[in-house]
Order: structure tokens, then C-alpha cells, then sequence
């Protein structure tokens, strides 16, 4: 991605009342000429936060930098009030759920967490390990090697490896990849009960549903930069209010188009080569709508497509408000 | 210092080792390094069957021609590059940066794990030959076979450490290293004896000297040039891996 013209922040998170555990100020990273995070500024303090972005928005990226992994070429990380970047004493307070799946095929689940319950220096890490792993019911299969694991089991047993240290900040990207719908919602009650402990989590995501089912607070990137973000119902609202595009063809587009603009949820109609191109803020009135639209006109529809359904077009949207 | 409730970054060394171990020698390619490790023996069989045990034809016909020249660095080459390359390749190096362990301790727990393997494939390789072959010779055949196998063990440390490090620096480090191997050693080294300090390959046989003179004439190093230069190599080759993985930096990714 490369730069874009500096989109304007819906709703400013509020700084969080305690130190933060997670500060970015005016954070930027570029790969030559190419800006995969620019000028990006936040406080987290506890709670669950979603990051949100389509792919290539630069979540992934944002998360390295917050993990140590990545350097920012401008600006300052500091998680719980110290740069991250070549300091690994930070790990002691930090839990890592990586996108990629890989993880040790050859260990089974048990050995996989309490390899890393050793390399956190734990005293007792066997026990710190089955704990971790019951927390996210993995009990039945933590003696299988990895390697015969479903993704669901993989994402699972990365996040038991992330949290067998007790960290006070988790970073997770795109945790939910590959959980079928029970696995999701049981690893959301955990990641609450986390939050509700006094935990910072930060988890990227490109799925709006599970943002909203997660995260009161949400950060939406876009670009690389920092479109949105604050309370959640806020921003959703804004989702749900934009104009919606839709096309038509019909059997007489210039009749449809007079009749579709005496109907309430219309604001824009134009005739196009291809048919007719319609604007309405509230895309379910209008579906129910077009059809006895069309009937009284007398006109035959051909075709109805919603053109702007995907979730970039969301964010390009707060982009541009 | 140890913080409380927790044991120090030591006791990270031996999850390390046992996890590389796993690794390495849980892959496809290890199975025919060990079929490769397996043809000094046969062909040390052969010999005794023949009649043909004398040191110099033994060291000529076996060790140079296979053990040291072929499956020493074709040996410490894969599992040198492979200590750390495979993890990177594959993601999974993430589970170890994101931890609070000193980074010369991951690099000294990779580097001993490969260094392990490999000469315990290359030296038992090279002992059981000398073992069958070379024993009946009495002890100058003994001898023989120990400074076989401690070039073994020399050439094992040197090559693990320079690859080991380059798998930090290159994705390409096996390339190299197979190139190394083949033209720096294999072709340039004989063409150009001036560049024996810079050759592993000379630090190994080089080393041997101290406990026997090979029947060699390409040895061109003393034992105690082959022990400093060699001492040097695995130094600095680490101290540089060391300083890598500190600075080592993980992709965005595709988001």
C-alpha cells in the first residue's frame, strides 16, 4: 500500500484512567517507498480492544511493532511504559497469538505450552501448562502432537501457549481464523474474563461480527492509518448509516428510476449504459421495496446487485467522512 | 539476576535443545543424510573383505574422498542452516523471540543442538569405518581413526557456526553454503593453496595433526593454526548470530 491524504479519527479513544499498558504516538513504518503504518497514536489501557482492517491495512505490522518485533521508522511504542524493541525481559508481561499457524507439529499440545511455560522461566511449568490448556478446552487432545490438530485446535493451543505466563497485555492476530462458531464464542467469554481481570488485549480482525461481539473499544485501520476508533456502537452506527450502491436492470430503467425516487429511502438515482445506479441509506427497506417498486411501474426488474457490500468499502466510507 | 517465582534464562537451554533436536531430526532429509552417513561403513566393509586396511589407502579412498570432502559439510551444512532457517521459514522462530530469553542463549542452545547432531553422525560414520578398517593396522590405525574423527568434530563446529549464522543474515544460506562446499572447497582450494586459512575443510585435517600426521598432502594447516583459526571462526560466526537475532526483525505480513 503507499500513502494516502490523512483521513480524519471518528471518535477519539478516551485516555484510559490508569497508566496505559499500550501507548503509540505518532507511530509510522515504511518499507522503502512503501508506508505500512503512518502516523498512528493510541492509549490502551484494560479491556479488549479490536483492531479492525481489511487485509493490508496493516494490522499484522502494528501488532509486530507492539510486540518488539518490528522497529517504527518514526514515532515511539511502549507497552506497560517500555519500548518493546530489543528488550525480551518485556515477554514476562506480554502474550503473543501470532496469524501464521504454524506451531511445532511434532510436539503435542502439553508439550507445546509448557515448552513455553520453560522459556518464560516458570517454576512449576507442567502445572502452569495443564491449566492453560483446560482454560481453553483442550484437555481432551493436549497429549496428540500438533500436527493432528484442526485449525480451530491450532489457534487454540497457540493462545494456551500466549496466556500459560499470566501476561498483563495479549496481542492476538485474527485469533478467530478457523474456530467454528463454539470455539468462538467460548474463546471470547475467556478473552472477557481476561479483560475483566485487569488484562490489556489487543486483537486484530477483519470480520466486523466479531469485533463487535468482543471489543467495546475498537481502533479501525485503514492504509495504514488510523481511520476510527472509540466506542464501538458509535462507529457501527456510522457503518450502518452509510449510503449503500446498487445497481438495477429492468425492462424500462428511466420509468424505474422516476418511481424509485418518490420512495422515502431513496436519495439518488442515475442512469447509467449498464441500467440504473441507486443510493439508499437503509439497504434491508429498500430490498423489501424495489420489487412493488418495480410492479407498479409496470416494469420488469432483470437484475438487483449490491455493489458496495464489502467490508473495504465500509471502511473506505470512514475514510472519507 | 533471577526475578521471584521464576528460574533463570538457563533453564531455557536443555527445552531449546530437545525441541531442535526434534527438529532436525524429525525431517524427510535426515533420513538420507544417515543413508549417506552409512557409505564410509559399507565401503570400510568392502576394504576388510578385500584384504586392503592400511591407513593410507583407507584415509585416501575413504575419508578424503567421501567423509570429510562430501558428508561432513553436506552434513553441517543442512543442520547449521537448518537450526534456525526452518523456524524462520515456517513462523514457528516467533514462539522463541517472544520470550524472555537472552538472545545468546538461543543461539548457543541452536548452535550446540546442531553441532550435536552432526557430529554424531559424521563421527560415528567415520569411527565405525576406522573401527573396521583401520583397527586391524594396530595403533597407528587406532590413531588414525581418532584424528579422523576429531577432524570430524572440528569441521562439525566450524560449519555449524558460519551457517548457522548466515541462516540469520539470508534466507539463501543453504545455497551458499552447498556452493561453498562445492567451489570454494571443492575446486578453488586445490587450485589455490594460499586460501587454506579460509577454508574449513583445512581447520579440520589441520586439527588432526595433534593426534596423528593423516597420510594427507592438502593438509596444509598445523594442529595449533587449525585450533586458533578454528577457535576464531566459531567466536565470531556466533558473536554474529547473536548480534542478529537481537536485531532480528519479523515481516508485517500480508495485513
Amino acid at each position: 500500500m503507499t500513502a494516502q491524504p490523512v483521513p480524519e479519527i471518528v471518535t477519539p479513544v478516551a485516555p484510559p484512567p490508569q497508566a496505559p499498558a499500550i501507548e503509540l504516538a505518532h507511530v509510522a513504518r515504511w518499507y522503502g517507498n512503501v508506508v505500512a503504518v503512518n502516523d498512528v497514536s493510541f492509549q490502551l489501557g484494560a479491556g479488549v480492544t479490536g483492531l479492525l482492517g481489511p487485509n493490508g491495512a496493516g494490522k499484522t505490522t502494528l501488532l509486530h511493532m507492539l510486540a518488539g518485533f518490528l522497529a517504527p521508522s518514526a514515532g515511539e511504542v511502549k507497552i506497560l511504559g517500555r519500548s518493546p524493541h530489543r528488550d525480551p525481559s518485556v515477554y514476562r508481561q506480554i502474550g503473543l497469538v501470532p496469524e501464521r499457524e504454524a506451531v511445532y507439529p511434532f510436539l503435542t499440545g502439553l508439550e507445546y505450552v509448557r515448552f513455553n511455560a520453560r522459556l518464560q522461566g516458570l517454576r512449576d511449568p507442567d502445572k502452569a501448562a495443564r491449566a492453560s490448556i483446560t482454560r481453553v478446552g483442550l484437555d481432551d487432545a493436549m497429549d496428540r502432537p500438533i500436527g493432528t490438530y484442526s485449525k480451530g485446535m491450532r489457534q487454540r493451543v497457540k493462545v494456551a501457549g500466549s496466556l500459560v505466563h499470566d501476561p498483563q497485555v495479549l496481542l492476538l492476530d485474527e485469533p478467530f481464523n478457523g474456530m467454528d462458531p463454539r470455539q468462538r464464542i467460548a474463546m471470547m467469554d475467556l478473552l472477557g474474563e481476561l479483560a475483566a481481570a485487569g488484562r490489556t488485549i489487543l486483537f486484530s480482525s477483519h470480520i466486523l461480527e466479531e469485533v463487535e461481539q468482543v471489543g467495546t473499544q475498537i481502533l479501525v485501520m485503514v492504509a495504514g492509518r488510523l481511520a476510527a476508533s472509540g466506542d464501538f456502537r458509535a462507529i457501527r452506527a456510522l457503518m450502518t448509516d452509510r449510503p449503500h450502491m446498487i445497481t438495477i436492470r429492468s425492462s424500462d430503467d428511466r420509468k424505474l428510476a422516476t418511481t424509485l425516487m418518490s420512495e422515502p429511502v431513496v436519495f439518488a438515482v442515475e442512469l447509467t449504459p449498464t441500467g440504473l445506479s441507486v443510493q439508499t441509506a437503509q439497504l434491508g427497506v429498500f430490498r423489501s421495496r424495489v420489487a412493488g417498486a418495480s410492479r407498479s411501474a409496470g416494469v420488469r426488474l432483470l437484475e438487483v446487485v449490491s455493489s458496495d457490500e464489502s467490508l473495504e468499502s465500509v471502511f473506505d466510507y470512514l475514510v472519507r467522512r | 539476576m533471577t526475578e521471584k517465582g521464576y528460574v533463570g534464562p538457563w533453564a531455557a537451554i536443555p527445552e531449546v535443545v530437545r525441541v531442535t533436536f526434534r527438529q532436525l531430526l524429525g525431517r524427510r532429509r535426515t533420513l538420507l543424510l544417515v543413508l549417506l552417513a552409512t557409505l564410509p561403513v559399507l565401503l570400510a566393509v568392502a576394504f576388510r573383505l578385500a584384504d586392503q586396511t592400511d591407513v593410507e589407502r583407507f584415509t585416501r579412498r575413504i575419508f578424503d574422498t567421501i567423509s570429510i570432502t562430501i558428508l561432513l559439510p553436506l552434513v553441517a551444512i543442512l543442520f547449521g542452516t537448518g537450526a534456525f532457517g526452518s523456524e524462520i521459514d515456517d513462523g514457528t522462530i516467533v514462539y522463541l523471540l517472544a520470550k524472555p530469553v537472552p538472545r545468546w542463549i538461543l543461539v548457543l542452545s541452536k548452535a550446540l543442538s546442531a553441532m550435536a547432531v552432526a557430529i554424531l553422525l559424521t563421527g560415528v560414520s567415520t569411527a565405525l569405518a576406522g573401527m573396521i578398517d583401520l583397527f586391524p593396522a594396530g595403533n597407528d590405525g587406532v590413531l588414525a581413526t581418532e584424528a579422523q574423527v576429531l577432524a570430524m568434530v572440528v569441521g562439525s563446529a566450524c560449519y555449524v557456526s558460519l551457517f548457522l549464522a548466515l541462516s540469520l543474515f539470508t534466507r539463501r544460506a543453504l545455497v551458499i553454503g552447498i556452493g561453498y562446499m562445492l567451489v570454494w572447497e571443492g575446486a578453488l582450494s586445490f587450485m589455490l593453496p594460499g586460501i587454506a586459512n579460509l577454508s574449513i575443510r583445512q581447520y579440520a585435517l589441520g586439527a588432526a595433526k595433534a593426534i596423528y600426521q593423516l597420510p594427507l598432502q592438502e593438509a596444509r594447516l598445523s594442529a595449533e593454526t587449525a585450533f586458533l583459526l578454528t577457535a576464531v571462526l566459531v567466536l565470531a560466526a556466533l558473536s554474529l548470530a547473536i548480534w542478529r537475532l537481537m536485531r532480528f526483525e519479523l515481516p508485517g505480513g500480508s495485513d
